[in-house]
């Protein structure tokens, strides 16, 4: 197992950013409803904050259609995983803990 | 990066923390797929094991394994559908320990029902193999499921 560097992330440790960062850094891909169910927030928030995280290169989106209905999906990318497991390091540290 | 750090105190960061452990358990109910969802996986990789039997028996056989793959994208179709979420069972962490179980023993059944059926000629080997490896797997998935969700609710 390798140890996680603290870094913080100014793009990542926003609340709705960081909770988008924590559902997707579990799983391989979630539905852009799902996460916004989970996260708790309207569609045009969290597209503001998806589209945040995917200039930065942490989030792939991807739109599937299906019977005329677009499906987003999303997915944390590898600089993603780092940048997120970084922050949450960095946020023991700054906890003490 | 001074500022940065100053922006969040010890306690905002125990908090945004304590959030994320939250959306995990939360998560961790949406996870589970439905109660038929592993006994179907069981019985797809049963038809698409047993249908080596039928390789002599042209387009039954082509229709067999059909069935099978045709089966396997619908429960992945299905899974995503109903819990809106994907994620691989080869996944890094806990649940590689059902990987290490699944893959020698599905490994060592077929082998040996080929062996059984090839060399000595026991017709019904593969379909024997099939339910063995099906059955398992039914099983399995469960153990998975129980790691992975257990692994969202008690880490980070």
């Amino acid at each position: 197992m390798t140890a996680v560097r603290p870094r913080f992330d100014p793009v990542v440790h926003t609340p709705p950013r960081l909770q988008v960062c924590g559902l997707l850094a579990a799983v391989d891909s979630m539905d852009f409803a799902a996460v916004r169910d989970e996260v708790g927030v309207s569609d045009s928030v969290l597209s503001k904050h998806v589209r945040q995280l995917e200039d930065a290169g942490y989030v792939d989106v991807r739109k599937a259609t299906r019977a005329s209905r677009v499906r987003t999906t999303l997915a944390l990318t590898p600089a993603g995983r780092s940048a997120f497991a970084a922050q949450v390091e960095e946020q023991r540290r700054i906890a003490g803990g | 990066m001074e500022s940065d750090e100053h922006r969040m105190d010890s306690s905002a960061a125990a908090a945004q923390l304590a959030a994320l452990r939250s959306d995990r358990a939360q998560l961790a109910e949406r996870v589970v797929p439905p109660w038929w969802y592993d006994p179907c996986l069981g019985l797809v990789v049963f038809v698409l094991v047993a249908a080596i039997s039928l390789r002599n028996a042209g387009w039954v056989y082509f229709a067999a394994l059909c069935a099978g793959v045709l089966g396997l994208w619908a429960l992945v179709s299905a899974y995503k559908r109903i819990t809106g979420l994907w994620v691989s069972g080869l996944r890094r962490g806990r649940t590689r320990r059902v990987v290490r179980v699944w893959v020698p023993g599905y490994l060592a059944v077929v082998v040996a029902g080929l062996i059984a059926d090839q060399e000595f000629g026991v017709r019904w080997a593969m379909v024997a193999a099939g339910a063995v490896v099906g059955v398992a797997l039914t099983f399995l998935g469960r153990w998975w499921t129980r790691i992975y969700v257990a692994e969202l609710r008690e880490e980070l």
